[in-house]
């Protein structure tokens, strides 16, 4: 079944490669996204789809993983409806909108590849494959803005994620007579790993990734790649991307854990977590380009992961519950900035006013997008957000619980000042399309209502696999 | 023998911060790439399994061989052939042949990555049980070179060079995976060396577009994308 999910991307892009026609092109990103969908609901319900595909010893699909599958299958679904719609009026040659399928179907199956795979190693190669594959998504466009943003990307990160590399090296010095990357076995044998070494080959893993996942202070290339980025890629990007990278964080947080070295780990996701919300903070304020606006959202998002994260306990289920969450409701921001971006032109902020008089959809979509992220109840981030403000007092941390609920706060005005601005007002002349497909409002509204849904009533079933994710931690 | 070739290396990395024409620096890195082979080559020669015969009986020594194999692609066919050859194909086509005005005169820079190299052969005598686990000379030169390459990619002003201390950087942590005496697997190693050529060709590509979107390849001037732009 894994094989299958992976390997079909690849037959995909040769068909492509050999046939080109131009329906191919959303045929094959759309079937690929119900085959991921169908074999990470098999996942989950213990079911081997295809099973004469078989499976090999490199990729697994268990409990620490099967959310992240789960989520990316959504957000890819999603993606894939409202991008058939988003591409159709883009003026772009056969030859390019080619070149974007590989592209998709290359990162998508990069994510998965990254999600699933067993050993520290190809993990590694699946996420510096993530930065090759995107880097011509962000190019797209071709204009002078998306080449830098390109280049800052594939650039900051590569190196980021060449100093992750130095990492593995020193995690391999650290496990002694261990000859393997499994984390299975490495798991096992924590216990036995040199610390000294394995403190420095957290730090060098967290810097790594840590770029790819966007923590502050090395998330320089993220605003710059969300904003130049076409909208349903940004959501790509940012619902499905950053989480990969957290699940190796995750992994090799958890050899320090069972290493019993944890505290030196956690301050340290600590740190780089209150200044993601530092740097949101500061710049959301007065932000004047929306899809940068979204883009700094996320890295509050991924600060509180991390911060939920070191906090250990149900700090890591709220981590779960609010990765799941970020996704599904910035997937659905991101693609409404899409709509915007059709019917306006422009990413200023201070050229839209009174989007409810142009396009009542899209206005009440951007409306509610941003109360799911500012974790207004029922949005499943209030869930996450309370149970980790909880931990925190429970934890004693009340100086930081503080700061956390400031620096919210700081993001939340920010936020709320540039949508209502461009949502309300009287000036309601626009330059860009007004009329929009149905398919561009149906992805985002479903994406919407579950992650309301699930803040209101919560399955044991679903429960489960938050829980099942956050085990051991 | 091999700790000759380690100290190669080291002095090639003060070479290059001391150089601005990019012809040399891309000289360099064929020489980094015959350097590392030739440190591999030692390292083989002297391990216990090693003779000549075993090219004999393919079957029974296919792990070391196809290792021997992949150290020969890496180090000489892609570090020294494949990249420097794409690099002075870029050069050609946008016609930079200098890194002028870097931001610290090269005096200085040499004499900075000579601190940083020193410093990385004084960790040599750190004597701790910790650093039993790794063997401490390539340790140091290793980080020393990652470090003045990251230095390197701060203070150079046009893009490619930026590209090019970021290919040392890819040769320090190489050197860095040998001071770890176990070997990664094949497949680890496979991915590792397809990602960095694909990274260095993407690179390379977008040296080509900014030269012609930016009229030159100053880092400086890529800095349109601002958060508080009026």
């Amino acid at each position: 079944m894994i094989n299958f999910v992976l390997i079909f991307p690849l037959l995909a892009c040769l068909i492509l490669l050999f046939t080109k026609k131009k329906f191919l092109n959303n045929f094959f990103i759309t079937l690929y996204a119900i085959v991921h969908f169908i074999v990470s609901i098999a996942a989950n319900l213990n079911i081997d789809i295809f099973p004469f595909w078989g499976n090999t010893v490199l990729f697994e699909i268990n409990g620490i993983n099967k959310l992240f599958l789960t989520v990316l299958s959504i957000v890819y679904l999603a993606f894939a409806f409202y991008n058939n719609s988003y591409m159709k009026d883009e003026n772009s040659n056969e030859r390019r909108l080619r070149h974007y399928t590989y592209m998709i179907m290359f990162f998508i199956f990069s994510m998965t590849g990254a999600i699933l795979s067993t050993n520290l190693g190809i993990n590694w190669v699946f996420i510096e494959g993530t930065t090759l594959a995107s880097a011509y998504l962000i190019y797209f466009h071709k204009t002078k803005h998306s080449i830098e943003a390109a280049w800052k990307y594939v650039f900051i990160c590569s190196i980021g994620i060449a100093l992750a590399f130095v990492g593995i090296i020193l995690l391999t010095a650290a496990s002694g007579n261990l000859e393997s990357l499994y984390y299975k076995d490495l798991f096992e044998h924590a216990k036995e790993f040199n610390p000294f070494w394995l403190k420095m080959s957290f730090v060098f893993i967290m810097f790594g990734i840590g770029t790819k996942m966007g923590l502050a202070p090395v998330h320089f290339w993220l605003p710059d790649a969300h904003a130049e980025a076409p909208s349903p890629v940004s959501a790509l990007l940012s619902a499905a991307l950053l989480n990969s990278a957290f699940l190796m964080i995750i992994n090799v947080f958890r050899i320090t854990v069972y290493a019993g070295c944890d505290s030196y780990a956690r301050i340290m996701l600590f740190v780089m977590g209150f200044l993601s919300l530092f740097v949101a903070a500061v710049f959301v304020y007065h932000i004047s380009n929306y899809k940068r606006m979204l883009a700094y959202s996320s890295i509050e998002n991924m600060g509180i992961l991390s911060i939920c994260l070191a906090l250990g306990g149900s700090g890591v289920v709220a981590a779960m519950i609010h990765l799941a969450g970020h996704s599904f409701i910035k997937a659905a921001f991101f693609m409404t900035s899409g709509n915007i971006l059709k019917i306006y032109n422009t990413k200023k902020i201070k050229n839209i006013e009174g989007l409810i008089n142009v396009d009542k959809r899209t206005a009440w979509l951007w409306i509610l997008s941003f109360l799911g992220i500012a974790a207004f109840p029922p949005s499943m981030l209030f869930i996450s957000e309370f149970l980790a403000v909880k931990t925190m007092i429970i934890n004693g941390n009340y100086f930081l619980c503080a700061l956390f609920l400031f620096f919210l706060t700081i993001i939340l005005y920010g936020l709320a000042q540039s949508v209502t601005g461009m949502v309300f007002g009287k000036r309601t002349e626009i330059i860009g399309n007004k009329q929009l497909s149905i398919f561009m409002y149906l992805p985002q509204i479903l994406l919407l209502f579950i992650a309301f849904l699930l803040g209101i009533y919560m399955p044991d079933s679903i429960s489960n696999i938050f829980l099942e994710a956050s085990a051991g931690l | 023998m091999e700790n000759i070739f380690i100290i190669l290396l080291g002095l090639s990395m003060i070479y290059i911060s001391s150089t601005s024409r990019l012809t040399s620096h891309i000289n360099m890195l064929i020489l980094q790439g015959w350097l590392l082979f030739l440190i591999c080559l030692s390292g083989f020669i002297s391990e216990p399994w090693f003779n000549y015969s075993i090219f004999n009986s393919l079957k029974e020594n296919l792990s070391h061989i196809t290792g021997i194999v992949l150290i020969i692609v890496e180090t000489l066919i892609v570090k020294s052939f494949l990249i420097p050859v794409f690099l002075k194909k870029v050069m050609k086509k946008t016609h930079a042949h200098r890194d002028s005005e870097a931001d610290i005169p090269h005096f200085y820079a040499l004499v900075i990555s000579s601190i940083i190299l020193f410093i990385g052969f004084m960790s040599v005598n750190i004597q701790t049980t910790d650093f039993k686990l790794i063997s401490p000379l390539y340790f140091g030169v290793s980080i020393s070179i990652i470090i003045t390459s990251l230095w390197l990619i701060t203070i150079k002003r046009t893009v490619l060079s930026n590209v090019i201390s970021f290919i040392t950087m890819e040769n320090g942590i190489f050197l860095l995976s040998l001071s770890v005496a176990k070997e990664m697997p094949v497949i680890i190693n496979l991915g590792v060396l397809l990602d960095i050529f694909i990274a260095v060709f993407i690179l390379g590509m977008l040296v080509r577009e900014i030269n012609t979107e930016f009229e030159d390849l100053e880092v400086s001037h890529i800095s349109e994308l601002k958060d508080y732009t009026e």
